[in-house]
């Protein structure tokens, strides 16, 4: 009887190992509150949920001992150009690098310019140059927001 | 029994009642359903605004947003698998799958039906049972509270994925961001790195609008090529026999929704993660696998959750306890209007309880009349492209975090969540999980120094006092099973008896 095998993704073991890592962060972070290793303080609680992550990300990297690499990588640089072909496609890394500095800019140039310009930009870019109708649906979008979070809910906007 | 009725009836009667509660309805159907907006969010800013207004006004609105809300997070939760509330988050294990398969109008109508079925056995419920529940959850300790909330982010672990592991991972997470900030007791900072900002602690929501927009805007990228699934709107109303179909466990998922909604900080997403536990393992035939777009799967949570919102009023009003954190800020609007919630409410203002029964029975009508009405142009929103709909997300995320505090820092702590949630998404952990963990974590760590507390600091008699109580007793066993049933011990034992 054939077992079905489990494929681990590219990336998926180093992601695995970060996590242990942030554990064993989180619990020495935890312990440093005054109190960690007593039953009722306020590190007991924090100490308890860092061991829970300790040993459930161990228990993680252990169930990779039943999982096997996909059969066309052979090698740990064909993996991590399988990842960063799975994960840093030209139109992910455009719109997180746009989302970062929308962010930024929203601070110094007001939120309704910067987010115009963003929603334009992006809806350009995405929508593959159809400058006009992108336009319109920027302009109609920012109406929106303008009426439901100014007008309605009167909601304090960055 | 005439003045009861009257109070019962007030807001059926009262033209300007009856048009608050219907508008609180429709906006918090699209309140809930927007990401970045929370009915939480909604109620606070209504205080501000509402405390020159008659209480009866003031509660008519903000109880049809609340009911509203509830049942508008499942309809993002179904269309785009961004729950709008924490109780929306298991309709998603099936609401989405269901949408994807172009079921999205007929998943949408029978959410409705069920909810306001599991709504109106709450409002009952409420009404009948109130003043008796009252004095069982007096008698609650802390301990029990604690295993309470144990055994509900044990259910989210085991329910919300293949690996057990990474759900207890992501509950674990969650826990610790929720208790990060200064120590309520103590008032020692914890897990804040040295931040100042960070000793007000990370709220919730920004968590989860990073979680379940930004992680999930920018796994939509994936598919940015991927026509949205048509969605079938023109089967919105649910056959009759359907209905009937689903009635049975409709009524037991109400009951469990209602007696969680009851219990002090639990609230709908505790109740709908009990009932779709249960409903996962007493239907033996399910529509179709669980997770896969089970009816079943989408009928327990949506019935469960909104017959928590009668059973959260129960130690509000009866007790002075939220339920859930949407009725802590009705407890503040009833103390900024000069009342008294808790014991005495019912003896000196007994018209607000009974005007609350009867405003919530109205609410559940028009949530069926403007559920059933408003899907075809709601629906629309899944048809927008997902180039336009991706930017939107984030812009909407961005005013939902700003507007929570006015606090920029927010915004990019929303955008840290929401690239870690995108990268535990793409490795196999669910968002829910940790959500729950955040919402969760500190009444657990309250609960679990109560209970320390109340047994001196000594270990030995707190496990004692876990198996000496009986309602302790009753929770350490199902805790016990929970945990017995996600090991191996399980298939052993199974092979064992069939082999008997």
């Amino acid at each position: 009887m054939s077992k079905k095998i489990e494929r681990v993704q590219a990336g998926e073991k180093v992601f695995d190992w970060l996590l242990l890592l942030l554990s064993i962060g989180v619990l020495i972070e935890a312990y440093r509150i005054d109190g960690g290793l007593r039953l009722n303080s306020a590190g007991s609680f924090p100490v308890g949920l860092a061991l829970v992550m300790l040993a459930s990300s161990l228990a993680i990297l252990v169930s990779h001992r039943y999982k096997r690499r996909d059969e066309s990588i052979k090698s740990a640089l064909q993996e991590f150009q399988v990842f960063l072909r799975d994960h840093f496609r030209p139109h992910i890394v455009v719109f997180s690098i746009a989302a970062i500095i929308y962010l930024a800019a929203i601070v110094w140039a007001s939120f309704y310019i910067s987010t115009f310009i963003f929603l334009a930009a992006m809806f350009i870019y995405f929508r593959q140059g159809r400058v006009v109708s992108s336009l319109i649906i920027t302009a109609a979008a920012i109406a929106v927001i303008y009426v439901l979070f100014t007008v309605v809910f009167r909601v304090y906007l960055p | 029994m005439s003045d009861t009725l009257s109070f019962l009836l007030m807001a059926w009667l009262n033209p300007g009642l009856l048009g608050l509660t219907a508008l609180g309805v429709l906006a918090g159907i699209y309140i809930g359903a927007i990401p970045g907006l929370s009915v939480t969010m909604a109620v606070s800013i209504l205080i501000s605004f509402t405390f020159s207004w008659h209480i009866d006004h003031a509660l008519a609105l903000m109880v049809g947003i609340y009911v509203g809300g509830v049942y508008g997070g499942s309809r993002t939760a179904i269309l785009l698998n961004i729950p709008g509330a924490p109780s929306a988050v298991t309709t998603a294990f099936d609401g989405y799958p269901l949408a994807q398969r172009g079921e999205a109008g007929r998943a949408i109508g029978l959410s409705t039906v069920m909810s306001v079925i599991g709504g109106l056995i709450g409002v009952l419920v409420l009404a009948g049972t109130a003043p008796y529940l009252s004095g069982l959850a007096l008698q609650f300790a802390p301990r029990d509270y604690f295993l309470i909330a144990v055994l509900g982010l044990l259910l989210v672990s085991s329910l919300s994925g293949k690996s057990l592991s990474r759900g207890i991972f992501s509950v674990a997470l969650g826990g610790i961001i929720g208790l990060v900030g200064m120590d309520m007791v103590t008032a020692q900072p914890r897990l804040t790195l040295g931040q100042m900002e960070l000793l007000g602690g990370i709220h919730y929501v920004v968590v989860m609008i990073g979680l379940f927009g930004v992680a999930e805007a920018l796994y939509q990228l994936h598919n940015l090529a991927k026509v949205p699934v048509k969605q079938k709107v023109d089967k919105i109303v649910p056959p009759l026999n359907m209905v009937l179909k689903f009635l049975p466990l409709s009524v037991r998922t109400s009951v469990i929704g209602v007696i969680v909604g009851a219990l002090p900080g639990t609230g709908g997403d505790i109740a709908s993660l009990f009932a779709y536990d249960h409903a996962k393992r007493s239907v033996k035939n399910p529509t179709r696998p669980f997770g896969e777009g089970a009816y079943e799967g989408l009928v327990a949570p949506e019935t469960a959750n909104n017959a928590a919102v009668g059973g959260a009023y129960v130690p509000m009003l009866t007790l002075g306890m939220p339920g859930d954190a949407v009725t802590a800020v009705i407890i503040g609007a009833l103390v900024i209007h000069g009342l008294n919630p808790g014991p005495m409410l019912m003896i000196e203002t007994p018209h607000i309880f009974w005007f609350t029964v009867g405003n919530l029975a109205l609410a559940n009508i028009f949530l069926l009349v403007f559920g059933l009405t408003g899907i075809k142009i709601f629906s629309k929103i899944v048809e927008v492209p997902k180039a336009v709909l991706i930017p939107l997300i984030l812009v909407l995320c961005v005013v939902g975090t700003y507007s929570i505090n006015s606090n920029m820092t927010e915004v990019y702590w929303m955008l840290g969540f929401g690239i870690l949630g995108y990268w535990l998404k793409v490795f196999g952990f669910q968002m829910g999980p940790i959500i729950l963990g955040v919402i969760l974590g500190p009444l657990l760590d309250e609960s679990y120094r109560q209970a320390m507390s109340s047994v001196g600091d000594r270990g030995g008699d707190f496990l004692l006092a876990l198996v000496t109580n009986p309602l302790s007793l009753v929770l350490t066993s199902v805790i016990t099973l929970v945990l017995l049933s996600n090991t191996p011990l399980k298939g052993w034992l199974s092979r064992r008896f069939s082999r008997s």
